[in-house]
């Protein structure tokens, strides 16, 4: 070799190992890594700001938290010492040591009630060091307990980067039938809300009867849906773990509190949403990891008095994902919500790795235990059409998720579909939209889009729709005051009657409001599911929700396994 | 548009020069450029985030406001790095009312004085997604803006994998912005030359 190009050589780089240059084509070095940055807070748990617990109570009022006396509060810290602790009982929770209990999540033979009542009384610091005695496999058993409704689900998104309801109508009816409880959705263009709103309606009740939906669009127009009685639930009301964050999306915990309060005095099943690594991407951490932060943002939504929560990182899923411990710390705040009796819709939202590996380990540290809701939600459209841009699974992932269920004999929310059945539920809800559009005077829907609706993989299988021509409908059906009772006529007067029996049972939830219970899902037969008449009594082997029966059955049969005379 | 570009060779350097505290303009005819408090600043090695220098950026940005016939005027925040408050501090600042905002790991949008801080005219919040000849076009968007006109959206590309590989070294590079960040500081008037 010339000494000339051998010195060259050493000003670019060294001989490269072959093994390395195949390992950094792998799908997982498409990922973004960084290093801990703890100053900022970039660091999963363990921030050097995290406080020590403590707790002083004077007269029944909390004059000290976590090292911190009350003139000193912030917002979040009077919000949080105000409604979310039990004044009553926190000097003595706090006398407990977090490893004890850290074990008493673990201990079979520690009842949920108790563990209840020892997180009603202890501070967002003394939480921290609680999960951090804990491994991801403690979590999971802990989770197991903890999660509120005995029987887990699953959410999905229905969406198309087309906004196009003749292809969500029939995402949506297919979603009923794999088993999907809640239905949620987003637009491309806010003009179309409303149709999204609809066809989430329509088709949400064609697969099955029950399916409770949601347009998480703008605060105003979200909230006027809701009222309207085209959507039956709202999730996307986002609360922070600092002052400074909260101040960026111009709120406080009362201004959040007083939507919360709209939508539930309507009717209107609510949860809120928060997750790991907001505050440090805003640059607002303060120098506090995500999880002592988030952990912040589940008391303050126990304390606005939501139902539910909707965390495990959602759209900040990158963040904790780079960092060491990340995901570890995203099944930490799904099991603080748990262990709050808050609903937990745990996630898994978001597109969060190129990796399939590092996908499905994420996945199964919910799907494994059970969450109340253990996506928040699976994509039941390609993710090219997923407006939440994209999420952790989506539809052609179904096989694979329903294999894992049935290895390991785990209910992960979903069963396995006919491919028939699917075709006709799909047809079915596009002619019921045609129908509900045509009695509406909304642009009409035609036989071509119907078909191609049927048996479409995404919105590049569908006819293109004008879309001035759509909006300006979506407009008018806002101000001519359409609520979800001209669905129901318009489904009845074309012959679509269980569609129409089915979307007006949702509209009477609203009115008996049995379904804003903690943790509610409706059966298909309208059935309230919730902590109340379905609470986890999980105590060790068998107790619980126990796939078996029917249920086993229906998740073993899958369409790809041979019988004996098929061979 | 993408010809052309690449036959050119790319701006490398720059030099930015203040020049007092920048005033409300009174020509319609000016569309503000905001510029966030590390643009151009050796610390973050004046590029973005995807390694785009930032005075070819900034290049392209001028030049697709020069097409259209109207003069662009350079400002640097520096109260905040958030790209929705530093556009619409530049648009109350212009002339025109329309204003672009620019951070230093490349996030950009067009603003306009009447709108609310949070909903400017576009955003393009996947900076990596964004090429030379994109800035161009946003500049020549923000010009037919303050003409008056209603020029297509500039298309942009939506990449469901943007989040893991982009949201953490995002976060970083914003963080790292911020520490520039002055709040008591009143926007400043730059003046620019470009070194070949």
């Amino acid at each position: 070799m010339q000494a000339e190009e051998q010195d060259a050589g050493n000003k670019t780089q060294a001989k490269r190992h072959k093994r390395f240059e195949v390992l950094e084509k792998r799908d997982v070095n498409k990922d973004g890594f960084v290093k801990e940055w703890p100053e900022v807070g970039l660091i999963a748990t363990g921030g050097p700001e995290d406080p020590e617990p403590s707790i002083k109570i004077e007269d029944g009022v909390i004059v000290e938290m976590d090292g911190k006396p009350r003139d000193d509060f912030d917002l979040l810290d009077h919000f949080i010492a105000r409604y979310a602790l039990n004044n009553d009982i926190a000097e003595e929770m706090m006398d407990l040591d977090a490893v004890e209990i850290a074990r008493m999540l673990v201990d079979i033979n520690v009842p949920r009630n108790k563990v209840l009542e020892v997180f009603s009384g202890i501070t967002p610091a003394k939480m921290a060091a609680v999960l951090e005695c804990m491994d991801v496999v403690e979590m999971m058993m802990a989770m197991r307990k903890m999660h509120a409704r005995r029987t887990p689900s699953i959410q999905g998104h229905v969406t198309s980067v087309q906004d196009n309801p003749v292809q969500m109508v029939a995402d949506a009816a297919e979603a009923g039938l794999y088993g999907f409880t809640e239905l949620e959705t987003t637009v491309g263009v806010l003009r179309y809300a409303p149709f999204n709103a609809l066809a989430l309606l329509v088709g949400g009740q064609t697969g099955r009867g029950g399916i409770i939906t949601q347009d998480a669009v703008e605060e105003a127009t979200e909230l006027q849906l809701g009222l309207r009685g085209l959507t039956t639930y709202a999730e996307t009301v986002s609360v922070y773990g600092t002052e400074d964050a909260f101040r960026q999306g111009d709120d406080t915990p009362w201004s959040k509190a007083f939507l919360a309060s709209a939508y539930a005095s309507r009717g209107v099943k609510m949860r809120f949403t928060s997750g790991t690594g907001a505050e440090v991407q805003m640059a607002s951490a303060e120098g506090k990891s995500m999880l002592y932060l988030e952990i912040k943002c589940v008391m303050l939504s126990k304390g606005v008095g939501v139902q539910g929560l909707q965390n495990g990182s959602i759209s900040c899923i990158g963040v904790p994902g780079s960092v060491p411990g990340g995901i570890r710390a995203v099944l930490a705040e799904n099991l603080v919500t748990a262990c709050l009796d808050l609903e937990t819709a745990s996630g898994n939202d978001q597109s969060f790795s190129h990796s399939p590996y590092r996908r499905t380990a994420r996945t199964l540290m919910q799907m494994l235990p059970g969450t109340d809701l253990i996506f928040s939600g699976y994509s039941t459209v390609p993710n090219y059409d997923n407006m939440f841009a994209g999420s952790n699974f989506d539809c052609d992932d179904n096989d694979d998720y329903l294999l894992i269920q049935r290895d390991l004999k785990v209910d992960g929310g979903l069963v396995p579909v006919d491919e028939q059945d699917v075709i006709a539920v799909r047809n079915k809800a596009a002619q019921a939209l045609q129908a509900v559009f045509e009695e509406l005077g909304l642009p009409s829907i035609t036989d071509e889009e119907i078909e191609a609706a049927t048996y479409a993989h995404g919105s590049e299988d569908m006819p293109e729709r004008d879309k001035v021509q759509d909006t300006q409908a979506a407009d008018d059906m806002m101000e001519r005051g359409v609520t979800g009772l001209d669905v129901v006529k318009a489904l009845a007067k074309h012959g679509f009657e269980d569609i129409a029996s089915n979307v007006l049972e949702m509209q009477k939830q609203r009115v008996s409001g049995d379904y804003l219970h903690t943790s509610a899902i409706l059966s298909p037969d309208f059935k309230v599911i919730a902590a109340v008449n379905d609470l986890n009594d999980y105590e060790g082997p068998g107790t619980g929700y126990r796939l078996e029966g029917e249920r086993w059955q229906k998740i073993a049969d899958i369409r790809q396994a041979l019988g004996p005379d098929d061979i | 548009m993408s010809d052309e570009g690449s036959t050119q060779q790319v701006v490398e350097e720059m030099e930015l020069e203040e020049v007092g505290e920048a005033q409300a303009g009174d020509s319609p005819e000016e569309v503000v450029i905001a510029l966030s408090p590390a643009f151009g600043e050796e610390q973050l090695n004046r590029q973005t985030i995807h390694k785009l220098p930032h005075a070819a950026v900034l290049r392209e940005l001028l030049a697709g406001i020069e097409e259209e016939g109207l003069e662009a005027r350079l400002i640097r925040i520096y109260r905040t790095a958030d790209v929705a408050f530093m556009g619409f501090d530049g648009a109350k600042l212009s002339g025109s009312g329309i204003a672009i905002g620019i951070q230093a790991r490349g996030t950009t949008l067009i603003h306009q004085r009447e709108l609310l801080p949070l909903a400017p005219l576009e955003l393009f919040p996947q900076a990596p997604g964004l090429d030379l000849s994109n800035y161009r076009q946003i500049g020549k968007n923000a010009a037919q803006y303050a003409k008056g006109d209603s020029p297509s959206p500039v298309p942009q590309e939506n990449d469901p994998m943007a989040r893991p590989k982009w949201q953490a070294i995002a976060s970083v590079f914003y963080i790292r912005e911020v520490e520039f960040v002055d709040q008591d500081k009143k926007p400043v008037e730059l003046k620019v030359s470009f070194e070949k």
